[in-house]
């Protein structure tokens, strides 16, 4: 971006009202705008008081957007100075704002005197004074501090900086995000196989990340390469949307799949999360990723049969890809990092979505308080999934006391209170449970009401869980004097998937749960 | 054709730090012991601290403790063992 000192660069533009502008020998006001930024529409009404104020003052208007829609702005806003028109952003490529608006205040020597980015009332005010001070006119205060407008608002990113055709990127499209570095290049001579090559950033194949695929991934997404997304625990490597792009190529991502890994890894490394606990502990946890909403069917999301399985490349290739950067950007690799007593199937890759079609409740993201239409992932740290089978039950009552007993022994049979569950629901016990009367939140107290250990465990000797036995609580349960495994309904989750034929659903434990643990975290997909 | 690959691992550069001097003596010491609050823990260290200043001559024995095991020290768990001076810290896993 040129910069108070430097010689502002001439240009010929046509206004919105057919006349032909270019830089003219006095002192001079540019504003580059969008017609849809809104730190834009608070900035030019400033700009039109300043015209009111001095009729004399050359200010001019540079619209970065098509004819039609600066013509209805300039119409709305009743703009009363000039505005250019700089559709291929020819002029803005030269002044190189990074975001819109940016004003440039010349003498009349064509000499840059003051800039200005996004919306600043001390900023207008300084540079209304410097115009003032240029045109020997009386210093006035164009933006009061109290005239119910923030006192400053960032901008957006300027036209000419976003990704326009396949292969020419941006090179800053959020000038607000945290920048990291680039990454480098690692140049393999014709002799080496590059797929043989990649082996050393995972035990499975992968896609060897090439500069047109890195580039690919990256052109799906709006923001710059070089933008920190997150830092990684336990190493706090940082996660940039180009290493998440080359880690999305090797594990055989979609493009479009760059839209959920981005928040994904924002969520996996949201504190509340606790990855870095996850990934440290010598327990099973593996994060469990549970989709919702409409992105199911725009991305390709299977949420039936097989849900758990290699069934869809969306499914298989997010869970993949979330794994590859949690070692290579986060360095919890297997075997060093991350010393797993016996590990989880579910580091390979664990994605599934909840059927909701089949699903006669709320889904999941609805009782996390989105709305239905609003696409979301969900991350649980969870144990390896049980089974639980039950193909002879006549009413809803008995599958839920099914699911009960394969509860009651996550983590170990014999402790209470301190962790959660989900409860995948398949779509033929849920139907039962529904034709029963049971709605999701009676379901889940019934759950809670039933799960419990029975005392008599405890005579077994001593084991985890036995010195917390003065802290549980004892109710009884089908006659039988217990203690209760949950604390609260609500450390119990419940999701429909899977296919339509099989009486299977299936319990997930948690690690260590709540602010001392990991908890569950949702987060919107744009 | 070389093939040009994108590095995907994380190359954020890290301070490389010296491992502490190794004691030579625990005689009148200050030692510091740092229970990272997993079960168990408190037994363990009752005993090593016990085992420090009958066996070992040690000084004094600085306990401290993280409020969780799955996440690291919070830096007022730090300050606590910095400030007390110790001449070393042991950190004690436990279950």
């Amino acid at each position: 971006m040129l910069q108070a000192g430097e010689r502002a660069p001439d240009f010929l533009l046509r206004a919105i009202d057919g006349t032909e502008h270019q830089l003219a020998n006095e002192p001079t006001l540019l504003v580059f705008f969008e017609t849809d930024c809104p730190t834009c529409l608070l900035t030019l009404p400033y700009l039109n008081k300043l015209a009111a104020r001095l009729p004399e003052a050359a200010i001019s208007g540079i619209s970065q957007d098509d004819e039609a829609a600066t013509k209805a702005l300039a119409e709305q806003l009743q703009i009363r100075f000039p505005v250019l028109l700089d559709r291929d952003w020819k002029v803005s490529e030269q002044y190189a704002p990074v975001a819109v608006p940016t004003l440039f205040l010349l003498d009349g020597q064509g000499q840059i005197v003051h800039t200005q980015i996004a919306f600043d009332k001390a900023e207008l005010n300084a540079m209304t004074a410097a115009l003032c001070a240029m045109m020997g006119q009386e210093v006035f205060v164009l933006a009061e501090p109290f005239d119910g407008n923030p006192a400053t608002k960032p901008g957006c990113t300027s036209r000419h900086l976003e990704p326009r055709t396949e292969g020419e990127m941006a090179a800053a499209l959020n000038p607000y995000a945290q920048r990291g570095a680039r990454a480098s290049h690692l140049e393999l001579s014709e002799d080496v196989d590059a797929e043989e090559y990649c082996l050393r950033f995972d035990p499975l194949p992968v896609l060897p990340p090439t500069l047109a695929r890195v580039e690919r991934m990256l052109n799906a997404s709006t923001l710059a390469p070089d933008e920190v997304i997150a830092l990684v625990p336990p190493n706090y490597g940082q996660a940039t949307v180009e290493k998440i792009a080359a880690n999305a190529v090797m594990a055989g991502c979609a493009p479009e799949l760059m839209r959920v890994l981005i928040p994904l890894i924002r969520a996996v490394c949201d504190e509340r999360y606790n990855i870095h606990g996850v990934q440290a502990t010598t327990h099973f946890a593996a994060p469990l990723v549970i989709v919702n909403g409409p992105i199911r069917h725009e991305l390709g999301f299977v949420s039936g049969s097989n849900v758990f399985s290699n069934v869809a490349r969306a499914n298989s290739t997010l869970g993949r890809a979330l794994q590859l950067i949690l070692t290579n950007i986060g360095g919890a690799r297997p075997g060093e990092i991350d010393m797993s007593t016996l590990g989880n199937a579910g580091k390979f890759a664990q994605v599934i979505a909840e059927n909701e079609e089949e699903n006669p409740w709320e889904p999941l993201h609805v009782e996390h308080g989105f709305a239905r239409e609003q696409s979301t992932l969900t991350l649980f740290a969870a144990e390896p999934p049980r089974g639980v089978s039950e193909h002879n039950a006549r009413h809803g009552r008995t599958i839920l006391k099914a699911i009960s007993r394969a509860l009651a022994t996550i983590w170990t049979y014999r402790i209470c209170l301190m962790f959660e569950a989900f409860v995948i629901l398949c779509p033929e016990h849920v139907k039962t449970l529904q034709r029963d009367g049971f709605t999701k939140q009676s379901a889940r107290d019934f759950l809670f009401e039933n799960t419990g250990i029975p005392l008599h465990h405890y005579s077994d000797g001593d084991g985890e869980g036995v010195q917390y036995q003065h802290l549980f609580e004892q109710v009884t349960i089908d006659g039988e004097s217990c203690y209760r495994k949950f604390a609260r309904p609500e450390q119990i989750h419940i999701v429909v998937a899977g296919g339509t034929a099989g009486k299977f659903s299936a319990v997930l434990g948690s690690w260590a749960t709540g602010p001392r643990g990991s908890q569950v975290v949702t987060y919107p997909i744009e | 054709m070389p093939t040009i690959l994108i590095n995907p691992l994380n190359e954020s550069q890290r301070e490389p730090r010296k491992a502490a001097t190794k004691l030579s003596t625990l005689q009148g010491k200050t030692i510091g012991l740092l229970d990272i609050s997993k079960p168990g823990g408190n037994y363990f260290l009752d005993h090593v601290e016990r085992l420090l200043k009958a066996q070992y001559g040690v000084a004094n024995v600085i306990r401290a403790m993280k409020p969780t095991f799955t996440k690291p020290a919070p830096a007022a768990v730090i300050e606590q063992l910095v400030n007390a001076r110790c001449d070393a810290v042991i950190e004690a896993l436990a279950d």
